[in-house]
């Protein structure tokens, strides 16, 4: 691990930590999702080292800390939205769309597609992440309660 | 049944404005009248207004509307929310019951105010550390997070639109970062803006704009994405007019 990697860590933990009070969670889920923001950018690093393909990277961490928050919010009773949310902070994919920006301005057109191009594909490969794993959890919670018939959710 | 769906509102109404996604607030809703002893409910909501109707067993059906104009994302009241649907629905609470424990939410003890400047402040810098900044970028993020956020109160204040007051803040983020910049306190600004764009992003808009656009909620999710979509080019715009008044700046 390099350094920059372990800061990193630490900041990805920091920023979600922050984001978790700006969107007001106390106690329990604020720790539970600052430990999901380090735990997407330990994937995200980890995975790294044997896939190449940054979207897929990025589709697979997103889809892991969905089930993550998933499983927690039923533990904790709570909604799963907010967890997700905080815990995916650290992917989100503002250096890249920062410098399609700035390469827009500077009409180096090249580099601003290439830009562009990338940061759709991170933010969709994000949003296809959550939406598989949130549609099977509503599909297996559906069978559940339709088995047991019990009021939960 | 009119009071009771009076408080019904109250807690759909709180759980919109507090952050929580259209499915699930149709869903508790629906839950609690239905525990309540309704004999239909037709719940409707969109982001910015919700429609409940509910018919009881005597034939009498009751409908209101509220119009939701904020949003003042608070988790922990949304889980409270949350918590005290669940108990409508396993222990049939009276109205009176309900607007004590609505009072209670609501009067829950909140974070002090200034814990929100240091959050902004710390985003900027530990994310300019994030995308490989070192520490007098970051530090100078920390600053500037500190005057983003004071510029977004301000603006919000005056002008009472999150937009418009997201264009000002990526504006003055940019601006404070080439000022510093051309001060020779840091090598170059990009990461110092890279900082102070993190805390505006939509990232709560967007994630929520998915849930709501994949649980069926398509109106919601559409309109949430629009906002996110705008939210970005907001930023995206404060940047560019920067960049024009500056006259080309090279980057």
């Amino acid at each position: 691990m390099t350094p920059h990697e372990l800061i990193q860590l630490i900041a990805s933990f920091t920023g979600s930590f922050c984001f978790g009070i700006l969107f007001r969670m106390k106690g329990i889920r604020l720790f539970v999702s600052a430990l999901g923001g380090f735990l997407s950018w330990g994937m995200f690093l980890l995975l790294g080292c044997f896939i190449s393909s940054q979207s897929l990277c990025y589709f697979l961490v997103a889809a892991a800390i969905t089930l993550y928050s998933e499983i927690l919010a039923r533990v904790l009773r709570t909604p799963a939205t907010p967890i997700i949310t905080t815990a995916l902070i650290p992917l989100i994919p503002g250096s890249s769309l920062y410098y399609t920006m700035a390469y827009a301005f500077e009409s180096d057109w090249t580099q601003f597609w290439n830009k562009a191009v990338q940061t759709m594909q991170l933010a969709s490969s994000l949003a296809i992440g959550i939406i598989g794993v949130t549609a099977i959890v509503q599909l297996v919670m559906r069978i559940i309660n339709r088995k047991t018939c019990k009021k939960s959710g | 049944m009119e009071d009771l769906l009076e408080c019904g509102m109250d807690i759909g109404e709180r759980m919109l404005i507090c952050g929580g996604d259209v499915h699930r607030v149709e869903d508790s809703l629906s839950r609690i009248f239905k525990a309540l002893g309704a004999s239909r409910i037709d719940v409707f909501i969109i982001t910015t207004s919700m429609v409940v109707t509910v018919h009881t067993n005597d034939g009498k059906s009751f409908t209101q509307t509220r119009r939701i104009n904020e949003t003042e994302t608070d988790f922990e009241q949304l889980h409270q929310l949350n918590q005290l649907s669940r108990q409508i629905c396993t222990q049939k609470l009276s109205a009176a019951e309900i607007r004590t424990e609505l009072q209670k939410i609501a009067c829950a003890k909140k974070y002090p105010f200034w814990l929100d400047w240091i959050c902004y402040a710390v985003i900027s810098g530990v994310f300019t550390l994030f995308f490989g900044g070192n520490i007098i970028e970051a530090v100078s993020a920390l600053c500037i997070g500190i005057i983003v956020r004071l510029l977004v109160i301000l603006c919000s204040k005056a002008i009472g639109n999150r937009i418009f007051s997201k264009f000002i803040s990526s504006l003055a983020a940019t601006s404070l970062a080439y000022a510093v910049f051309y001060l020779g306190i840091i090598p170059d600004p990009h990461k110092v803006i890279i900082g102070g764009i993190m805390a505006l992003l939509p990232g709560l808009g967007l994630t929520t704009a998915i849930r709501d656009l994949f649980t069926g909620d398509s109106m919601s999710g559409l309109l949430r994405t629009i906002e996110a979509c705008l939210t970005a080019l907001a930023i995206a715009a404060g940047y560019f007019v920067f960049a024009m008044i500056s006259g080309g700046v090279s980057l």
